[in-house]
């Protein structure tokens, strides 16, 4: 039993991590039909940024914001340069665009940083862990599962209440309408992109946080895994992007935990396996986004 | 079997055998290291045909195909190791396995075959999956398959590397699959199976309104292009001699793509093209790695020259041609244009009659409704064999739903369809060609890059198991006077001309029901009044019967011979034209009560 709760904590803090890029995929997908494969060097960015100012003796409190600012900045220059030329192309336009601006950047750390990976300095408090009736949580568990929690209800807030955020999901229903409404192309693109870019810079904090390093493929991984948690969820849902993650995040936890040894070997296969079966039964997703049904013939 | 004229063909299969040819020749004679990159060129060149064969004519980008060419190259090798090196790398492999020992062809036969059969497996599995969900389903399947490689230590050696494997890929074996592979790839490219594939490609739901079962289709080209894949992982490991997991997965599968998108993905052409201009930057840069001297500037070395060159080159071609450098046709279809003039019109390109007992179309009760709204109450409707039918309403009353529905497209919530003793309430959209109903779309659905001729053709061959295609094509070409247009492609054409192919399409189907959604939408006035006499010739030498939605009241008035009006998704009408037009209801429904009460006179309802 104990353990179950243990493994229970793990999945929920990996499962959100995944949620918070998946989400940041969903936002940008539900917008433009783009899957952006940079999303992960978005993640690296913020990594590096945790990095120097661990060298340089920023203080964390002020580094983390940095790191989730670089990884905004980063993605709405990212759009701006390299995703606004085929903003209208087809999706596997859109996707090859982005997988090469990914392999592009991942040359660029390995040669400007360094192909090894680094240590990044981090507080004592994130390593140390707490007791909670019996089980031990590890405190950057629970600061990932606080963040995650905070992040979705910052999120869902601003695409309910704001005026960005409500264009933002009326660009996503249809955005021909949408823009002869008076909504701005360019501003909802961009602020989808700085979205997805925040939600990419906590996730990289997170996920740095367990690890205390960064290397120029670490988004990679991570960003894979967070594609699948968005197909899994239903592609541009992003109530469904969130439920795909966690569940990609206890797929993962529970199996690394319970699958009998002479199986570890074959944990992925069979994790993604168990993904691809799910999607047999819900093709388009556990939550599908509201544009597939309402398609006009 | 294949569709395209034979010049093209011919044209096509004697220039991949010269170029390839040309190639081994070339490195042959020009050293032992430039025959090394020809060698891995061409096996380069396989497995971008075969990508090319699934991603290019079913428009789904495949993350997953590397897969297919591990399985292959691991699946040869085991057969082609000789057994003392495998009882030594491989102690534990099954006996049968470790006592074999093949020579490359049949052990690369075999191969291909069991990867075939492992995507047949696979195939099945996703082919549900559509769009992106399809491509990262694909990516699933490549860390599925790597993982599954790594952890089978017994038989693969894991992440290890795997080596003793004969390296019997010279560049002629290379060249003799590449050959191989190339025609079948053309060949598939125009064959019926290729064809309808492309046009579900260019537009699902018009497919399936021609008859076309994509994802049948699409499996037929994934274990043709998993077949294909196996090849070239088999030719790369004889080559090589060694490997390990690691080369087939993201690096190399972002090379291939790279090739398959900046040559053009749906062409045998672009594929060449691909492989040869990335092979030839990736060897330049790769020289330019190690740093060189600009004179009086030293260059450092720079690790991943080659990954950031290719990264720049595709996105100047997805800036600058997001089609590829090849684009969208093979070089012999822009060449011989001309030359693939359709066959004559014969007296033999007269359509059979329906038989004048063709059944009833008879629906109930119909009721649809998207979520809260109901866009259709309790409708029923008859269409008689031979009667054309006017189905008319305001915008937004349910006309085209209900055509939807009669077609299959969409399911309704509740009500029965029956085609004369033949329940069709709950098929599948690509059955519906086999109720002898064929219909046209209100926002028009072509297959924008096929020619007028193919888009006709692939309805003809599609619907009622194909007989009799090259007729039906010709008469429906020559009803339309579409003959003359026939190799442009259908997304070049003007409003109206368009609208005229998308009924010859549905009249090469063979139906003796024809659904027409605002077939005169977008038509001037003479082309209105040919299409007219056209469909009234239809009827009356064919007795093909017409479902018809249109706001032009000339029309409906001088070619129905009933009219069935719809308001609010309820049926308010039903008689002849004339009766109609004086039905309150129906003059309520399209203007409404003036404010003394006095009912308007209804014509002109809509701008006739």
């Amino acid at each position: 039993m104990e353990l179950i709760l243990q493994q229970t904590v793990n999945a929920i803090s990996l499962g959100g991590t995944y949620a918070l890029l998946a989400l940041g995929l969903a936002v940008v997908f539900s917008i433009m039909g783009m899957i952006n494969f940079a999303h992960g060097e978005l993640m690296t960015i913020s990594g590096y940024v945790l990095m120097y100012c661990g060298i340089l003796g920023v203080p964390f409190t002020i580094a983390v914001p940095l790191a989730v600012l670089a990884a905004m900045a980063a993605a709405v220059l990212m759009e701006r340069i390299a995703f606004r030329p085929v903003r209208n192309a087809s999706g596997a336009t859109m996707l090859v665009t982005s997988f090469a601006v990914a392999m592009i950047l991942q040359v660029l750390f390995q040669n400007l940083i360094s192909p090894r990976s680094q240590p990044v300095l981090l507080p004592e408090y994130l390593s140390q862990s707490i007791s909670v009736g019996g089980i031990f949580i590890g405190v950057n568990k629970l600061v990932a599962i606080v963040a995650t929690l905070v992040m979705l209800f910052v999120l869902d807030r601003f695409m309910t209440r704001q005026k960005i955020g409500i264009a933002m999901r009326a660009a996503a229903e249809d955005f021909a309408v949408a823009r002869l409404m008076g909504i701005r192309a360019n501003t909802v693109i961009a602020g989808a992109f700085a979205i997805s870019g925040m939600l990419a810079g906590v996730a990289a904090v997170l996920w740095v946080s367990q690890r205390a390093s960064v290397d120029p493929l670490m988004g990679f991984v991570p960003v894979v895994k967070a594609f699948i948690a968005a197909i899994l969820g239903g592609l541009g849902s992003l109530r469904g992007a969130v439920a795909g993650g966690f569940l990609l995040g206890f797929i993962e936890i529970y199996l690394a935990a319970f699958l009998p040894s002479g199986m570890q070997a074959f944990r992925e296969p069979i994790g993604l396996s168990l993904v691809i079966l799910v999607l047999l039964v819900r093709p388009n997703g556990l939550i599908p986004a509201a544009t597939i049904r309402a398609q006009k013939v | 079997m294949i569709t395209a004229p034979r010049v093209h063909i011919v044209f096509s299969i004697g220039a991949i055998i010269v170029v390839i040819l040309g190639v081994g020749v070339l490195s042959m004679l020009s050293g032992a290291a430039s025959e090394r990159i020809a060698t891995v060129f061409l096996i380069s060149l396989i497995a971008v045909t075969g990508m090319g064969i699934y991603s290019g004519n079913s428009g789904i980008l495949s993350f997953g195909h590397l897969s297919f060419m591990a399985i292959g190259a691991y699946a040869a090798s085991l057969l082609t190791v000789p057994a003392r090196m495998k009882s030594a790398t491989l102690p534990n492999l099954p006996d049968w396995l470790a006592a074999t020992e093949l020579s490359l062809l049949s052990a690369v036969v075999i191969a291909v075959v069991f990867a075939g059969f492992v995507a047949l497996l696979i195939g099945l599995a996703i082919g549900r999956l559509e769009g992106s969900a399809a491509t990262i389903a694909t990516l699933c399947l490549l860390i599925i398959v790597h993982g599954v490689i790594i952890g089978w230590r017994d038989v693969t050696r894991g992440a290890q590397t795997f080596f003793g494997v004969p390296r019997e890929t010279t560049i002629w074996v290379a060249a003799a699959g590449c050959i191989v592979a190339l025609i079948l790839a053309r060949m598939y490219r125009d064959s019926k199976s290729g064809l309808r594939l492309r046009a579900g490609r260019e537009n699902a739901i018009a497919a399936r309104a021609i008859g076309i079962n994509i994802r049948r289709e699409r499996l037929y080209a994934w274990v043709l292009s998993a077949a294909v894949m196996a090849l070239s992982g088999a030719l790369m490991a004889h080559f090589l001699g060694a490997f390990s997991p690691k080369k087939f997965f993201f690096v190399d599968t972002f090379f291939l793509l790279a090739m398959l998108i900046v040559g053009g993905m749906t062409t045998i052409t672009g594929a060449f093209t691909g492989a040869a201009s990335i092979t030839v930057v990736t060897e330049v840069l790769r020289r330019l790695e190690g740093g060189f001297d600009l004179g009086a500037l030293q260059i450092p070395p720079i690790f991943g020259t080659t990954q950031i060159g290719i990264g720049l080159i595709i996105l100047i071609a997805m800036f600058r041609k997001a089609d590829g450098l090849a684009g969208l046709k093979e070089w012999e279809e822009r060449v011989f244009a001309k030359k693939a003039k359709t066959p004559a019109l014969s007296g033999a390109a007269a359509a059979t009659a329906v038989s004048a007992d063709s059944p009833t179309l008879d629906a109930r009760n119909i009721t649809r409704r998207f979520g809260g709204l109901t866009a259709l109450d309790n409708v029923s409707i008859r269409v008689a064999p031979g009667e054309i039918a006017g189905l008319i309403g305001p915008n937004g009353s349910g006309k085209t739903t209900l055509l939807n529905i009669l077609s299959g497209v969409l399911a309704p919530d509740a009500g029965t369809i029956m085609r004369g003793d033949r329940d069709m309430s709950a098929i599948a959209p690509h059955a519906i060609t086999s109720f002898g109903i064929a219909r046209t779309f209100q926002n028009i659905r072509l297959f924008p890059t096929l020619s007028v001729y193919q888009n006709v053709l692939v309805a003809a061959i599609s619907a009622n198991q194909s007989k009799d295609a090259e007729r039906r094509v010709q008469f429906a070409l020559g009803r339309l006077e579409l003959t003359d247009l026939a190799q442009k492609d259908a997304g070049t054409l003007s409003y109206g001309d368009q609208r005229r192919v998308e009924i010859a399409r549905a009249l090469a189907c063979g139906p003796s029901l024809l659904f027409l959604d605002e077939p005169a939408a977008g038509m001037n006035r003479e082309e209105t009044d040919r299409l007219m006499q056209t469909l009234r010739a239809l009827r009356d030498e064919l007795g093909i019967g017409v479902l018809l939605v249109d706001h032009d009241m000339a029309l409906i008035n001088q070619l129905c011979d009933r009219m069935v009006v719809l308001n609010e998704g309820r049926l308010i009408a039903e008689g002849t034209p004339a009766e109609i037009r004086k039905n309150p209801l129906v003059i309520e429904a399209y203007i409404g009560r003036t404010n003394r009460g006095k009912i308007e006179s209804p014509v002109p309802l809509h701008g006739a």
